[in-house]
């Protein structure tokens, strides 16, 4: 190396490690060994480094766009032909994405402060929150699979603890467990593929990949496997279509987390997907895949979020959906598209989430029919659910419309199919929001919201400045990497746009709410809203088939295990004493008989191996 | 040098043995525990003297004994038997500091715990293949007496079907080992590679065949593993934690030293059908244990299924499945010892391993939170999560096997996939929900573990910890050895031809002999 390099890039591998050092620093109070200062100074430490990662990631973002991108490389396993290098590279993009991540992260601890203020184990949930950090940190910086593949599952298994955080409740305990699986096929999937490209292709940055694809010379079906197999890891992370339940199920855990994981973390899950690109072009039939899927989750989760009863829940199914068109458009080659969706999609998300988080701590309740009025009593928390909602979706030109308007006129003249799923999820999104803040906010009180105040400081700190980061996010963008102006789209392309976002919103505000009447009478409405209501019955799905099939397959082997295996053990031991209780009696005591039988095993013995020596 | 390392425990044991006292007294344990500290310091002691950039045995000691025979005392140690050596040491260690303070006849047990611990470093460090079943079979009497006497209700059917298996499993070594002798005819009992050049191939087969099942049964690999599960179970948390972390891996380092190193040409022919066999094991292991209500049943199935891995990569035999395969000893050795300990504390705080009865036991209060944390540690370091050792030596084995057999690859990490099941479903059902289920009536207040008692579990999860950041030291003490089993380029080349993909380089071809 020429020059020295800056201290802040040299010491940039210390990013993840900020997080995975709050959790050591957590420790002490989350295993209840310091009880006299309560849980509160770890949050205050976790709070602290996460700080210092945005700071440091914020100096690093200056020193990347005044010398440019620098990437850095530590050894970490080398034998053999196999070397494996923890490799990170410092980009604008990748920075942006550390900067969404902890500052996210930050904005996430502080409203936890108020909204886990009453947790008894609040230590432990700042531990696991650094985790959860350290590792996303780690992903969006990594420029190796191996790293990237390391990372995520680190992410796995801190999505499991902190779904599990309350562990002690039902719901809790199988969400938990359905976030792990579901995410962990996913992962072993990968698995397959990174072991298989670590062995094919020799190497592991992803730019060395990049370089193997053309002249890799895979089959087709080496090439389809190995595609299917690293989208795998992704789909499941997003929530896609058929791996989409654990998301629903995890917002069983505390909503602070369910911010990170709405906005941040299928964040993370589609920036690997978008690394993971350029490897693609060896499976077609992946590519393809990919867009069936995301275009299925994208219409079918805006649907059925708007069947959902549970406030945390019906946004959780937007995100898979959001999620969809992010995948079909890195699918169709669209990576900065993706990218600002992506962006766009994060801030306003986890604006939504803040908002309904304080709606949840102010009435404990987030059943959606229990809840009304709110409007009028929470005004800082109903501007951060228009705003949000605004931002996700193309009403006004915040975040989203931009990236919508991209996509459509991208995709308009190629793929109009496409372009409508698009302007369908908006509308349906749109449709979903409306009914929501309908629901929350408008209408009358109900007992659970009569005497609802404002959420505490310091939910609200976080939330108002989320507000204000969601409301200049063109601007942001505009800095990061120009987007068009307004006037550059076509009118046929802002038409549609606003056709749809309009037609979502008259819909949303017409249909009628009933609180307490909300089934309808028709057996056909009936069967659409429980069809939905229950995410197209896909829990069902997955237990008739592969829950069915490894718990009869289990089954099966287990008889096989004590019956035929052990069985014949344990028939072969009590023959053999049988018959030496037979053999008894066959006796004779004569001196004749034993040598007899001496001499024929013997000779027997001898010519049965005399084979052997030749 | 190396003659410590068995004199240590073989003496210690004899004058523990015949030692005046109190036979009830508590100083047996003290004295074991000396005794096993100054054994684990020797085994660092041998370490820092160890030269890692020499593949074959080092610090040599030979003695002739019976020269007539073959047998001579010839102890050595090299990448392959250090690791080993050094987790004998560390969990006979932990084995006599988690023994209950009140077990009965402390002094006889703790003798065959020494007698145990000296055995297995003596087969670690034989050179001679009769030495080695000397020492190999010496560690299944106390083995057998400590099931027998110390277990649990069924004591007496696990230890006998124990005994008669291992038993077995020797005899069918030995008969290998002088098949070898006579179809050479030569009485040398060394470890030579070329030992078995001139011999058929046919006869060649069958001996690495009876090797196979010999070895096969130690490991143990489905369908040689069903005196396993009965074993765990019935023996006391000290005894499991030396027969899963030690003791299965005489098997598998037999497999390496003696049917990979003796028979290359003959592993060659066999290897994709041993790739088979892994993956049935692994798959066979996983599922069974997925069915299974007492938690030490799970973790011995568990123990099956992660045994394959190593046939799978001794299957493959390329530089760096080797390299996976030690690494998955080690970190199998570690990872159940951890699991065996904690699963012995839930036995003994609650009185039960049923997955049925037990519920909630995270609970900060009245439970056990700090087992149930280390608990999921250990349960996801299994899952092969990385950042702890079991991923590294998956990653590797996976790696390494890919490019030999991708079917039956594939088919061991679906297994791996299976192992996040049963061990989520352990922690699920025992760890997560409320304590006080309904067939409890009154608030259950489980005993609270002093911290003192928990120790030997935090040291092994650091442990684990420390191989799955920063595996490179361990890799490379162990690289050479490793390398130096890897098969004759011509065996791989037959058996990749038909396996692998044209565009895909085979770098096992490439890595040079020793």
């Amino acid at each position: 190396m020429p020059t020295a390099l800056p201290l802040p890039v040299q010491l940039a591998w210390l990013i993840p490690i900020y997080g995975f050092l709050g959790v050591g620093l957590s420790l002490p109070w989350a295993c209840g060994w310091f009880r006299l200062t309560g849980p509160r100074p770890a949050a205050y430490l976790n709070i602290l480094v996460t700080m210092l990662a945005f700071l440091h990631g914020s100096l690093l973002m200056v020193i990347v766009l005044r010398d440019g991108s620098y990437s850095l490389s530590h050894d970490w396993f080398q034998t053999a032909d196999l070397q494996l290098r923890l490799s990170f590279e410092l980009s604008p993009t990748s920075l942006a994405s550390l900067e969404l991540v902890t500052g996210l992260s930050l904005l996430a601890q502080v409203f936890a402060l108020g909204y886990l203020d009453k947790e008894w184990s609040l230590a432990r949930f700042y531990a696991l929150v650094g985790f959860f950090e350290g590792a996303m940190a780690g992903v969006v910086l990594s420029s190796s699979l191996f790293l990237t593949y390391f990372l995520l599952e680190m992410l796995t298994l801190s999505t499991y603890l902190l779904v599990g955080f309350w562990y002690a409740q039902p719901l809790v305990v199988t969400a938990a467990r359905d976030a792990f699986l579901t995410k962990r096929v996913g992962d072993v999937l990968l698995l397959m593929g990174v072991v298989a490209l670590s062995a094919w292709a020799g190497v592991m940055t992803f730019e060395d990949l990049y370089s193997w694809v053309p002249q890799a010379g895979l089959s087709p079906l080496a090439g389809n496997l190995l595609g299917l197999g690293l989208i795998a890891g992704p789909l499941g992370k997003c929530a896609q279509f058929p791996m989409h339940l654990w998301l629903d199920e995890a917002m069983e855990g505390p909503n602070p987390a369910s911010i990170l994981r709405n906005s941040v973390v299928v964040t993370c899950g589609a920036l690997v997907l978008l690394r993971l690109m350029p490897i693609l072009q060896l499976s077609p039939l992946s590519l393809a895949v990919l867009v069936a899927l995301g275009s299925i989750t994208a219409v079918g989760g805006s649907l059925v979020a708007i069947a959902q009863a549970d406030i945390k829940r019906t946004l959780s199914y937007t995100t898979s959906a959001y999620m969809g068109l992010v995948f079909v458009a890195i699918a169709l080659q669209l990576p900065a598209i993706a990218l600002l969706l992506l962006f766009a999609h994060a801030v306003a998300k986890a604006l939504l989430f803040m908002s309904v988080g304080s709606v949840i701590a102010t009435t404990n309740c987030q059943d959606l029919s229990e809840l009304g009025g709110m409007g009028s009593r929470m005004p800082a928390t109903t501007l951060a659910f228009l705003v949000g909602g605004a931002g996700c979706t193309a009403l006004v030109p915040l975040g989203c419309f931009w990236a919508f308007a991209l996509t459509v006129e991208a995709l308009g003249r190629t793929a109009p199919a496409l372009a409508a799923i698009v302007l369908i999820t908006n509308s349906l999104t749109l449709v979903n929001l409306t009914r929501v803040f309908r629901l929350v906010f408008l209408g009358p009180s109900q007992p659970k919201t009569r005497r609802a105040p404002e959420a505490n400081w310091s939910m609200a700190v976080p939330m108002v400045a989320l507000t204000v980061l969601v409301l200049v996010t063109p601007w942001i963008m505009a800095r990061i990497d120009p987007v068009p102006g307004l006037a550059s789209f076509s009118p046929q392309v802002l038409g549609w746009l606003i056709l749809s976002s309009v037609l979502g919103l008259v819909i949303g505000s017409r249909i009628p709410l009933h609180k307490a009447w909300s089934r309808p009478i028709q057996s056909y409405w009936r069967v659409v809203q429980d069809l939905l209501a229950f995410d197209f019955y896909t829990d069902r799905i997955y237990r008739v088939t592969i829950v069915a099939l490894v718990a009869n397959l289990a089954m099966a082997i287990d008889w096989f295990d004590r019956r035929v295996v052990d069985g014949l053990v344990n028939r072969l031991g009590r023959l053999s004493l049988a018959s030496a209780e037979g053999l008894r009696l066959g006796v004779s005591g004569q001196m004749q008989t034993y040598v007899l039988t001496g001499v024929v095993a013997i000779v027997l013995l001898l010519t049965s191996m005399s084979w052997l020596v030749r | 040098m190396l003659s410590a390392l068995l004199l240590i425990p073989l003496v210690g044991a004899l004058l523990l043995l015949v030692w005046p006292g109190d036979p009830e007294s508590q100083r047996w344990r003290w004295a074991t525990l000396a005794l096993l500290g100054l054994q684990l310091f020797w085994s660092l002691a041998v370490l820092l003297r160890f030269d890692p950039a020499i593949g074959g045995a080092q610090l040599l000691e030979v003695a002739p004994w019976v020269g007539t025979l073959g047998l001579e005392y010839r102890l050595g140690v090299d990448g392959l038997s250090l690791p080993l050596v050094l987790i004998n040491g560390v969990l006979s260690f932990v084995a006599v500091a988690v023994t209950a303070a009140d077990t009965s006849r402390p002094r006889l047990y703790h003798a065959l715990l020494l007698l145990i611990s000296g055995a297995v470093n003596g087969a670690f460090l034989a050179q001679n293949t009769l030495l080695f079943f000397l020492f190999y079979e010496l560690e299944l009497i106390p083995l057998w007496l400590l099931i027998a006497i110390w277990g649990g209700r069924n004591r007496a059917y696990a230890a006998t079907k124990f005994l008669i298996f291992t038993a077995l499993s020797g005899m069918l070594i030995l008969g290998a080992f002088f098949g070898l002798a006579l179809a050479t005819g030569s009485a040398d009992f060394s470890f030579n590679p070329l030992l078995a050049q001139d011999v058929g191939l046919g006869v060649q087969l069958l001996l690495l065949g009876a090797l196979l099942v010999g070895f096969g049964i130690k490991i143990p690999l489905v369908p040689f593993h069903t005196w396993l599960p009965d074993a765990h179970t019935e023996a006391s948390t000290p005894v499991s934690v030396l027969l899963a972390g030690v003791l299965l891996k005489l098997g598998t380092y037999g497999l390496l030293r003696f049917c990979l190193g003796l028979f290359p040409e003959a592993w060659g022919v066999m290897a994709p059908w041993l790739a088979g066999w892994a993956a049935l094991s692994v798959l066979f292991g996983s599922l069974a244990a997925i069915q299974q209500q007492d938690m030490k049943r799970m973790v011995a199935y568990s123990s099956v299924g992660h045994m394959g891995y190593v046939l799978l990569a001794a299957a493959a035999a390329t530089p760096v499945s080797l390299q996976g395969a030690l690494f998955q000893m080690i970190s199998h050795g570690l990872i159940s010892a951890l699991l065996f300990l904690l699963v012995g504390v839930v036995y003994s705080a609650t009185g039960t391993r049923d997955m049925n009865v037990l519920r909630g036991l995270l609970n900060p209060q009245r439970g056990l939170p700090l087992t149930g944390s280390l608990m999921v540690v250990g349960v996801m370091a299994s899952a092969g999560i990385p950042g702890m050792a079991g991923f590294v030596a998956e990653f590797l084995v996976f790696r390494g096997s890919l490019v030999a057999f991708p079917l039956q690859t594939l088919l061991c990490m679906v297994g791996s996939g299976l192992t996040a099941v049963y061990f989520l479903l352990l922690v699920n059902r025992a760890f997560f929900g409320r304590l006080d289920t309904p067939p409890t009536t009154q608030q259950v207040v489980l005993p609270s573990i002093p911290l003192g008692h928990q120790i030997p579990a935090m040291a092994l999860a650091v442990a684990i910890l420390a191989i799955g950041l920063l595996p490179q030291g361990l890799g490379s003490l162990m690289e050479r050895s490793s390398f130096a089993l890897t098969l004759p380029p011509r065996v791989i080349a037959a058996s990749l031809d038909s396996a692998i993909s044209s565009a895909t380089t085979t770098p096992a071809i490439r890595l040079e002999q020793g």
